[in-house]
């Protein structure tokens, strides 16, 4: 189990620092560079090229990565910090340690101080949804699965297949004009201060639901069909012969092994939830780590894009490895190897 | 300091005035300029023209009390000297730290942190003085020693502050300090032109001396980056810093939030407000008008117009606008094929309809552009003959110039501001009718600035500046860093350079339609459009008025309970 | 299962030589419902230039103050005074012209990665799947914003972003699927005939590896909508002025509360489509399920 963990989390190391090589290669291709983006649009093109030659942008892309890594391990300093460029680049942690994801240059000011709040806001909001999206799908999947057929299994099947029809844009949108600005119930941002007389909670609500329609759709299809097929098989069949109450079977029996294979899919979740966040945190100008990250692309941040990516990346591979041992549990005929 | 109403250029302008060649507002609006009380200018102005004629009082009884909630982008607010959004980030350290001038939202401008000021006859020499008892938050008094500690550092090229763009021409020289780029070439600096550019008089004098006339320093000093600084805060702003305004900054973080508190013992009187509260709203424009339906925020910095029909639409909000220079120019690189023939850009001009583009892209919130980029908003503006769209004008001169069966081009425009995209839009349906098939190319506005002075044909925001002829000299002359079009006319030039050193409007105007009629019969733009500024606040908010830049004064506003 | 009763077995499978999987669609409702969505918005977007309707980018200056539906306007007209109609339906053939090549796209990329890895094994298949499990551990929005943001929106990018994202995951499914069929009897017998690989793969494998690989297709097309429609929300779309259902929706959220209907429309003809292939998904894999 040990050895397992571990040749995973070399998995892990390996696949950030391809991942990381990756989002360096893609935003290379366009147009533009570090040097205009730290200094805006006002700056004149003889200050671009000042910088640009200061940053050493015209080395090899291999060789800016390199920097980009040393910098990120606290091997070197971070060049943008430098006193001499006058950009009043400063770091309270310093210009070299480990962790070092550089100066953002949308918001200039230190990656570190922009992304780790915005981060705990979107594990706020992530995390309730997802603790909301599994005991609804957990629950109305068995209840579909285990009567197939039945006009309950129709309706939450149905019920299930609509709302993971409907994007989380077009659903944010208008939830909130229904219950926001018709209704007066919830208000139409989500800002995370309480100054305007709405309490966190009612700020909360509508990106939440957006979250739980979509996803909860696609994890009730996944949990019904596996309850369903438990269900076909031979030892419950025969456990139903033998005349046990259904229910009993049901909670006894079907359930626990109809869990295997949604559980790997509940916790892969996670990935989609960060997409649905992206989206849900634009439309209620929710103050998370979804909305940066569109802001940062959008705007060719690379430093925050990087750190951005490594972070979701972990998060993703981690779960992935949780779920694998979660299987293992679940499942003894499965060895981990 | 000698009676100003007896300065030459105050009597030509005087004699304009009688002649009914400027408007009033022209009238105190330039003789304000040159060194005139606003109080005196109006008097005068109503003297002149025979009708009595009063400032609206400045100062009304707001109701004490409150936080005002305002609408805004939270941007990164440390170096007010090297700001670039000036309604984002000045906005916010505005409330702290202040402006040596102040211009209305009239265009008019007023002493502030500077009490008053005067100019000699040659335009050269503008003597101010510095407010008497004015305290910076900390308890000391605002000397005329920091006012050109921040002059000298805003005209530092290693600060990088866009101040030097505007001052540069009068007050800084080339020279050779022996500074090499990391190449190891020689560079050339520019430092100021002459060591007593900027002249500490006494205590609380302060004098320039500047290379050339220039009639508008009092304007260029309420630049958004000419914020007075504390020295002791090193050029860098934030929570705690020392400022001369009515509210100090309390807490900030970027991309979501800034607060700030009414600061006791103001120069100005007390604020009426107890503090105000900027929430970043996002880009999403939605969004913006969610937060004004749920009353989360009073109201928005500045509102674009797709957002106008549903604020419109809400009883607990009102409207302000105020019409600006401020527009989008489709220029077109004069060097690249098919824009050097300037039968190809009439062409362009000729197939657009100006007052549609208006009513699509604006909602009506706005007027007809001319093509040459001068505003009625501008005192020299001059009208020229109207020409109305002429699709047949528009083949026959590609015709003539080669191109029979049209041309196809792209168009790049970036997006963040949806009104330049539906003007695009409209634009490329109309350029359609006449043969010219544009492809557009929507870009983020991150991007859209790496290449905004290379791409053969873009869509360029250009803000509103107080006279005509600052534009004309940023964007047309030869070889300036902002001439995105590469255009290049020695007789446009010239006549520019003439007018700069005019100060009588009407004199001024005679030359600027001789450059208006040259930006339209040969210039690199096609300019649909200027269009007013607005916005909208809660009904409870009082003493609001829009400002043509978008700057927001919390002391002027109150919050009825 | 002893020996006598194999045969038996056999013959019975014989005898009910089951009809194909399309062949048997009709007898599922939900299927059919969804073919019924699809076939619907296929015609309209077929029809759509014959029908009598304006230009989609042409812009009716005097509605604009009056942007409801109309007779003139069926469905109204946008913030730009463009018939909502038209543009739905133009946009409907964008949007079931790029899915559908952005999806087959990425089949043809992951369907082969996908059989080497599984066929071949080895080191083939360690860096193949490696590879691809790097792109699958990205959340899929980051790569798609982060893409398009930097090369552009365009018919083109939007394909080689589909491609990227999804190319993988069809690799691991086909590879899963050949992995359960690699050891079966009638590939020893293709080897046996010494048939060459890629015969192999493409011609014994593939076919029969066809029945989840519908349903996943159906899956991603609708999910490719989705996308799609994201990305013009984001503001990411396909270039204006030509109609595209996630910029119409995006255009329309500003007006949302006084004017619903200009995002309302285009939200539902997302939707609508989207469900068609979701609904078809379903029924084709309980039909399947039924074997």
């Amino acid at each position: 189990m040990v050895a397992f963990v571990l040749k995973r989390l070399v998995g892990l190391a390996l696949t950030l620092l391809a991942a990381s090589f990756l989002v360096f290669v893609v935003t290379e291709f366009s147009p533009g560079n570090v040097a205009r983006k730290t200094l805006g649009a006002y700056a004149t093109p003889a200050q671009v090229d000042l910088l640009y030659q200061r940053l050493k942008l015209d080395d090899p892309l291999l060789v800016r990565y390199g920097r980009w890594l040393g910098v990120l391990t606290g091997i070197l300093r971070d060049p943008l910090q430098d006193p001499d460029l006058k950009l009043d680049f400063r770091d309270p942690r310093g210009d070299r340690y480990f962790g070092n994801f550089g100066y953002s240059t949308l918001f200039k000011a230190p990656v570190n101080d922009v992304i780790w709040d915005r981060l705990k806001n979107t594990a706020l909001l992530a995390g309730i949804a997802f603790a909301i999206i599994v005991p609804l799908s957990l629950v109305l999947g068995v209840l579909a699965g285990m009567r197939e057929g039945s006009w309950i299994d129709r309706t939450i099947s149905i019920f299930g297949i609509v709302t993971t029809s409907i994007p989380e844009f077009a659903s944010g949108v208008f939830l909130f004009v229904i219950f926001g600005f018709w209704l007066g119930l919830v208000p139409g941002t989500s800002p995370l201060t309480t100054s305007a007389g709405w309490s966190i909670a009612s700020q909360l609500l509508l990106p939440v639901l957006v979250l739980v329609l979509y996803d909860s759709g696609y994890v009730v299809r996944m949990v019904r069909g596996s309850m369903a097929e438990v269900m076909n098989k031979p030892y419950i069949r025969t456990a139903i012969l033998k005349g046990l109450p259904h229910r009993a079977v049901v909670t006894r029996h079907a359930v626990r092994n109809a869990m295997i294979a949604p559980f790997t899919i509940i916790l892969l979740q996670i990935n989609f939830l960060i997409s649905g966040v992206v989206v849900t945190e634009t439309v209620f100008a929710y103050p998370g780590f979804g909305r940066m990250l569109l802001e940062a692309s959008l705007s060719k941040d690379i430093s925050l894009i990087e750190a951005a990516t490594l972070i979701a990346l972990t998060i993703a591979i981690v779960t992935q490895l949780l779920s694998d041992i979660g299987y293992a549990l679940l499942n003894p005929q499965i060895r981990l190897s | 300091m000698n009676d100003m109403r007896d300065n030459p250029h105050v009597k030509v302008l005087a004699g304009e005035l009688a002649e009914k060649k400027i408007d009033r507002r022209e009238f105190v609006r330039f003789a304000t300029l040159l060194g005139l009380s606003a109080t005196t200018a109006y008097g005068l102005a109503g003297k002149i023209s025979g009708e009595s004629f009063a400032p609206k009082a400045q100062a009304q009884a707001l109701p004490k009390g409150g936080v005002f909630r305002l609408g805004n982008r939270i941007k990164e607010i440390k170096n007010p000297h090297t700001y670039s959004w000036g309604a984002y980030d000045s906005n916010m350290s505005r409330q702290v730290v202040e402006y040596l001038t102040f211009t209305d939202e009239k265009g008019v401008t007023h002493p502030y942190l500077f009490e008053k000021w005067d100019v000699t006859p040659d335009l050269k020499t503008w003597t101010f003085k510095v407010r008497p008892g004015v305290k910076w938050s900390n308890g000391d008094t605002l000397t005329a020693d920091q006012i050109i500690w921040n002059l000298k550092r805003v005209l530092d090229e290693d600060v990088g502050s866009s101040m030097l763009g505007l001052m540069a021409g009068y007050m800084l020289k080339d020279a050779d300090l022996g500074k090499k780029d990391d190449k190891g070439n020689p560079k050339k600096s520019q430092v100021l032109w002459d060591a007593n550019a900027i002249e500490k008089v006494d205590d609380s004098t302060v004098r320039f001396n500047c290379k050339v006339p220039q009639v508008a320093v009092p304007e260029h000093l309420f630049h958004y980056p000419m914020a007075i600084l504390h020295p002791d805060d090193k050029g860098v702003f934030g929570v705690g810093s020392k400022g001369t305004g009515a509210f100090e900054l309390v807490d900030f973080s970027v991309g979501k939030q800034a607060t700030f508190k009414r600061r006791n013992g103001y120069w100005g009187g007390d604020a009426a407000l107890d503090g105000i509260e900027m929430t970043d709203v996002g880009d999403d424009p939605s969004a913006a008008i969610a937060a004004l339906a749920s009353q989360q925020i009073h109201g928005l910095v500045f509102a674009d117009p797709v957002q106008y029909e549903a604020l419109a639409a809400m009883p607990h909000l009102q409207f302000y606008s105020v019409p600006t220079g401020e527009t989008q120019v489709m220029r077109m690189k004069v060097a690249e094929k098919p824009f050097d023939d300037a039968r190809v850009r009439n062409a362009m001009r000729a197939a657009l309809d100006p007052d549609a583009i208006v009513k699509v892209a604006l909602h009506g919130l706005g007027r007809a552009g001319e093509h040459h980029h001068s505003s009625v908003a501008h005192p020299e503006y001059a009208a020229l003959p109207k020409r109305p769209r002429d699709v047949a004008l528009a083949k026959k001169l590609l015709a003539d110039a080669g191109h029979p069966d049209g041309i196809d081009v792209e168009l790049n425009v970036p997006t963040d501001l949806p009104w330049g995209q539906v003007q695009a839009e409209t634009s490329v349906e109309q350029w359609k009718e006449a043969g010219i098939r544009v492809k557009i190319n929507l870009m983020p506005g991150a991007s859209y600035w790496d290449v905004w002075t290379k791409v053969p044909f873009g869509s360029t925001i250009w803000y509103h500046r107080p006279l005509g002829i600052m534009t004309y000299g940023l964007a047309y002359r030869t070889g300036v860093p902002w001439n995105e079009s590469s255009y290049s006319s020695k007789e446009f030039d010239d006549l520019l350079g003439q007018a700069e050193g005019v100060y009588e409007v009407d004199k001024r105007r005679e030359l600027m339609a001789k450059m208006e009629k040259i930006l339209q019969d040969d210039g690199p733009l096609a300019q649909p459009l200027f269009r007013d500024t607005f916005t909208f606040m809660d009904k409870k908010v009082q003493g609001f008025s829009m400002h043509p830049t978008n700057y927001f004064f919390g002391w002027k506003v109150g919050l009825q309970a | 299962m002893t020996a006598a009763e194999a045969p038996a077995a056999v013959a019975v499978v014989k005898e009910r030589k089951r009809p194909s999987l399309v062949a048997r669609l009709p007898t599922s409702p939900i299927a059919m419902t969804g073919i019924g969505l699809i076939v619907t918005w296929i015609i309209l977007a077929l029809i759509a230039p014959f029908l009598p309707l304006p230009p989609p980018n042409q812009q009716d200056y005097a509605s604009i103050a009056h942007p409801l539906p109309s007779a003139a306007h069926l469905l109204g007209v946008d913030l730009k005074g463009r018939d909502i109609l038209a543009r739905l339906l133009w946009g409907a053939r964008t949007v079931l012209t790029v899915a559908p090549i952005a999806a087959i796209s990425a089949y043809a990329v992951g369907i082969p990665l996908g059989l080497a890895a599984g066929y071949f094994g080895g080191k083939i298949d360690m860096l193949i799947s490696r590879l691809g499990d790097i792109i699958l551990s990205f959340p899929i929005i980051v790569l798609y914003v982060i893409l398009i943001a930097t090369i552009g929106p365009s018919f083109l990018n939007i394909v080689v972003a589909v491609v990227l994202a999804s190319g993988p995951g069809i690799a691991r499914i086909v590879r899963g699927l050949t992995l359960e069929q690699r050891h079966l009897d009638y590939i020893a017998a293709a080897e046996l005939r010494r048939e060459n690989a890629l015969y192999i793969m493409f011609v014994e494998l593939l076919p029969n590896c066809r029945g989840p690989l519908i349903t996943d297709f159906c899956l991603r097309v609708g999910y490719t909508i989705i996308t799609i429609g994201l990305l013009g929300f984001l503001g990411l779309g396909l270039p204006p002025p030509d109609p595209d259902w996630g910029t119409m929706v995006k255009e329309g959220t500003a007006m949302i509360s006084v004017r619903p209907h200009m995002s309302l429309f285009p939200a539902i003809a997302i939707v609508t489509l989207v469900l068609g292939f979701n609904l078809l998904a379903d029924g084709l894999r309980e039909l399947s399920l039924k074997d």
